[in-house]
């Protein structure tokens, strides 16, 4: 058939069974509303999430007609600035269609370019505190990451943490503060900050005063070093960082190891070890993109699930009009297209191909590093942290491997402390 | 111990505001302060304007609406031919010569149809979802309205209301009211009239059935008419005209006109049935024609009871039933089928039947339907304009008062029997449950063409079997009239 009257076939044939036959429901005219719900069935699953899924099968299978049929719908129905549906269906709309016309790594580095054209630091600064304010997200990761490093690094005299994350130092003042106010010898502090971003780079200019000045008022002596000549993470070597003898080293990964190519991972957590650090903090979003990335439906579906989650969250913590729940949403929509529609390798551009904790951990383990279990003290300051703030938010303890941060029952942030073994 | 920390809240800017305070108490001449007070979220570091430019931002979205807009462009026929779907395809390649060359309004018109079958499939295809209909319902009511646009635009208006119906009810709402509430008794007229100046869709029925019954009757003293809805009776105004202007045989028969009526009904638009039949009467005295009315109530569940009918002996019993005009409350089938079948209890002469025409779909299921009915209304809407183009305002009348309700009452009766095989017709149900075709005459048929010849001449009558007669507007058909009986006498 050729592809007009197929697709009309699929239209036109509903329920044609294996038996050739149309299929009988129980059909009594006056009481057809009871029969409706009889014939439900999945009817009313989300239309987006239905949408899309058929559409990566479709791509999947090569199905162009199918293909070119779904992406006008969800093209129709879908909508950026409408409901949670219309947006999930409006971003992954935009990767399904840069998968089919091959227009992924050209489709990314332009929303790259545009949003390190429009976004400041000032912009950038505002839109994390502001994230922080509504949703435990990221103050989950910090608070059990400042939590297990402060209590790894208790006692020693000279400190030096190094910070390889998204989050643009907001981590650090509760712990220069921490430090300031717990100890009766406040311990040097050298804070390395690794930025492959060149937004982060150019943020560091901004940062790097604002620390010092903070360091000084908590009286605590503080060096600030900016590592902003790798294009990519995976560059990190050992001697980037200049540890320096007698330092107490604490590594804090926070977003930070899925931005390194996959093949990478592993050589990168070996450089960490190499440093020989005390503690090793590490905190990832929950997904896994990285299995199954051979398999297009199968990444689709997790990226579909987790995003979906992400947005609800987005949804339920910020006022329906935030600029901020927008630009978190635009990040999201890059990070979808960075995985679902470029290659696994694309020069200058970080990742996104997120782990979850089990399989970092299997990483980590492979490198030479055990877990080292939260403390119980660090495990109620996050509980404490969580009563802050809405509705929605647990905590998951499922064993040694971390702790996760969970919306709705659902692990949406993995935090976990290494040491070498 | 636990830690004090106050939680995630302490900022780097912070210092500002405690820079600040410092400052300021120590009164220095220091230039390297802030300029702010706490209030100012600390900078000084304010070389460029924090706002984000959004409209950087979402050009790249509409870029993106644009790029998935060129898929549908006229100049990539790859992707359009397998976007567009060619049964709707070529009915519009016939209408229209222009058609090759197409336009913006074409392509908006396509999107619309395409849209509305994806509803309708949401609704009731195989893969059902209730909420995909929604969304594609509320995405079609931001491109439509009853009243502007084109011809397309505004049939996608009622048909967009007729699914929200639909949906309104399966989702377990209150029953919609189909035809859509009341309207005002001089709209009525107005479109009544109006409808039939502007086509042949009123006078083809009615004159088909009259010439059927007048060959029928021509020896007869008594005639008795039943009239399943008889709305304002023009039909048996010109009736009685042709009886009384008979040149040969008998005189004028006397003539008695049963109304069938629903109990219950309210007032009607049209007045009531005893108005009619008020005025029918006037008429008949006023050219000579012997007559009387009666009315015959409807159970509540519109149930008919032969019964109920007065007969006389001797009287040539016919059963005329108008199911193409709309009423203003949908015909539940089963109001029907208790009328016909009662009705062939009473073994009458002549049973006239006209209908709207709807494709045979052999395996369309609700979808199949829907697109047919879509395309059957789309058929009625450009034969109005092709005849009246400038008459906007009075097309849209007739649209809002007849076929926006009828196309309300169709897609209903579509729904209902979405999981039936194959749809019958009235004339199919009539022949299935014995009645028997009678021929229409060469005189009936000329008769039609003569009709037709008054209005544009994209309409057409065919024959479509011996006992029926099919008005059409260009390829498609849209009305029929067919004649029954249920007797063996030599009719």
């Amino acid at each position: 058939m050729d592809t007009n009257s197929k697709f009309l076939h699929t239209i036109a044939n509903p329920r044609i069974n294996t038996n050739g036959g149309l299929l009988h429901l129980d059909m009594q005219p006056t009481t057809s509303s009871s029969s409706d719900s009889a014939a439900e069935g999945t009817g009313d699953a989300k239309w987006a999430s239905r949408l899309l899924r058929d559409c990566a099968a479709a791509m999947s299978d090569k199905d162009s007609a199918k293909i070119h049929h779904l992406l006008w719908m969800l093209n129709e129905l879908a909508s950026p600035y409408g409901d949670t549906d219309q947006k999930l269906a409006a971003y992954f709309l935009q990767a399904l269609f840069c998968k089919a016309t091959d227009s992924g790594r050209r489709c990314y580095k332009t929303l790259i370019s545009v949003t390190e054209r429009s976004h400041s630091f000032d912009s950038a600064r505002k839109l994390i505190l502001k994230f922080q304010e509504v949703s435990p997200w990221t103050t989950f990761g910090h608070v059990a990451s400042n939590g297990a490093t402060l209590e790894a690094l208790e006692g020693e005299p000279s400190l030096h943490v190094i910070d390889i994350s998204n989050t643009l130092c907001t981590q650090w003042p509760t712990l220069l503060e921490a430090l300031a106010t717990r100890t009766d010898d406040t311990p040097r502090l050298r804070l390395t900050v690794v930025a492959a971003t060149a937004a982060a780079k150019s943020a560091m200019k901004e940062i790097a005063p604002r620390m010092e000045k903070f360091a000084r008022l908590m009286g605590v002596p503080f060096e600030f070093t900016v590592i902003a000549g790798l294009n990519r993470l995976g560059d990190l070597t050992k001697d980037d960082l200049a540890v320096r003898e007698g330092e107490a080293v604490a590594v804090n990964c926070v977003g930070a190891l899925r931005r390194v190519d996959v093949e990478e991972r592993n050589r990168v957590i070996e450089t960490i070890k190499s440093l020989n650090p005390k503690v090793v903090t590490i905190v990832e979003e929950e997904a896994d993109f990285s299995s199954n990335r051979e398999d297009f439906v199968k990444c689709f579906e997790e990226c579909l699930r987790f995003h979906t989650v992400y947005f609800e969250m987005l949804e339920e913590s910020f006022a329906p009009t935030s600029n901020e729940k927008l630009m978190l949403e635009r990040e999201c929509a890059r990070s979808i297209v960075r995985v679902l529609a470029c290659d696994d390798k694309v020069e200058d551009c970080d990742s996104e191909r997120r782990e979850k904790g089990r399989q970092w951990s299997e990483r980590l383990r492979e490198a030479g590093f055990t877990a080292a279990a939260h403390s119980d003290d660090v495990v109620d300051d996050v509980r404490a942290l969580l009563k802050r703030y809405r509705a929605g938010w647990s905590l998951l303890l499922p064993g040694e491997d971390g702790i996760y941060l969970a919306w709705k029952e659902e692990p949406v942030v993995w935090a976990s402390v290494w040491k070498p073994s | 111990m636990a830690m004090v920390m106050d939680l995630g809240f302490l900022s780097y800017d912070d210092y500002s505001a405690m820079d600040a305070v410092t400052t300021t108490t120590t009164t220095t001449t220091s230039t390297t302060t802030t300029t702010t007070s706490s209030t100012d979220e600390g900078c000084n570091w304010n070389d460029w304007s924090p706002v984000v430019d959004w409209e950087a931002l979402s050009g790249d979205q509409e870029d993106f609406q644009n790029l998935i807009d060129s898929m549908i462009d006229e100049n990539n026929v790859v992707l359009q031919q397998s976007i567009r779907p060619s049964y709707v395809h070529e009915e519009y390649n016939n209408q229209s010569p222009e058609y090759n060359m197409a336009t913006d309004e074409d392509s908006k018109g396509l999107r619309l149809i395409h849209l509305l079958m994806e509803a309708a499939e949401a609704m009731a295809g195989a893969n059902k979802c209730r909420e995909l209909a929604r969304v594609i319902l509320v995405r079609l009511k931001e491109l439509v309205s009853p009243t502007d646009g084109t011809n397309m635009e505004r049939l996608a208006a009622y048909f967009t209301d007729a699914l929200q119906a639909l949906l309104d009810t399966a989702a377990g709402g209150a029953k919609h009211a189909l035809g859509g509430g009341e309207h005002h008794r001089s709209d009525v007229l107005a479109a009544f009239q109006l409808l039939q100046d502007m086509s042949p869709y009123v006078k083809f029925g009615h004159f088909t059935a009259n010439q059927a019954i007048l060959e029928a009757v021509a020896h007869d003293r008594r005639v008795h008419i039943v009239d399943y809805d008889i709305m304002e009776g023009i039909q048996w105004a010109s009736l009685m005209q042709a009886l009384v202007s008979r040149k040969d045989g008998p005189p004028a028969p006397h003539l008695r006109i049963t109304a069938v009526s629903r109990s219950g009904a309210g007032r009607r638009s049209f007045g009531t049935i005893q108005e009619t039949g008020r005025r029918l009467t006037a008429f008949a005295a006023s050219i000579g024609q012997p007559f009387s009315f009666h009315q015959c109530r409807l159970d509540v569940d519109e149930t008919f009871r032969p019964s109920s009918l007065k007969l006389v002996r001797g009287e040539a019993l016919i059963i005329n039933c108008m199911l193409h005009l709309p009423h203003f409350n949908y015909r539940a089938p089963d109001s029907i089928t208790s009328f016909l079948s009662g009705a062939k209890t009473l073994n009458p002469r002549l049973i006239t039947l006209v209908e709207e025409e709807m494709a045979p779909t052999s395996d369309g299921g609700f979808v199949g339907r829907f697109m047919d009915s879509l395309h059957h209304f789309s058929t009625v809407y450009d034969s109005l304009e092709a005849g009246f183009p400038m008459q906007s305002r009075a097309r849209a009348l007739v649209e809002r008062v007849f076929l926006g309700p009828r196309i309300m009452g169709s897609l209903a009766r579509i729904y209902r029997a979405r999981d039936e095989e194959g749809g019958y017709s009235w004339g199919q149900w009539l022949g299935a449950v014995g009645f028997r075709p009678v021929s229409i005459s060469f005189a009936n048929h000329c008769q039609a063409k003569l009709l037709l010849g008054l209005y544009n001449d994209g309409y057409r009558v065919e024959e479509l079997t011996t006992n029926k007669l099919v008005l059409g507007w260009k390829s498609r058909r849209l009305l029929s009239a067919s004649i029954w009986t249920s007797q063996d006498s030599d009719l």
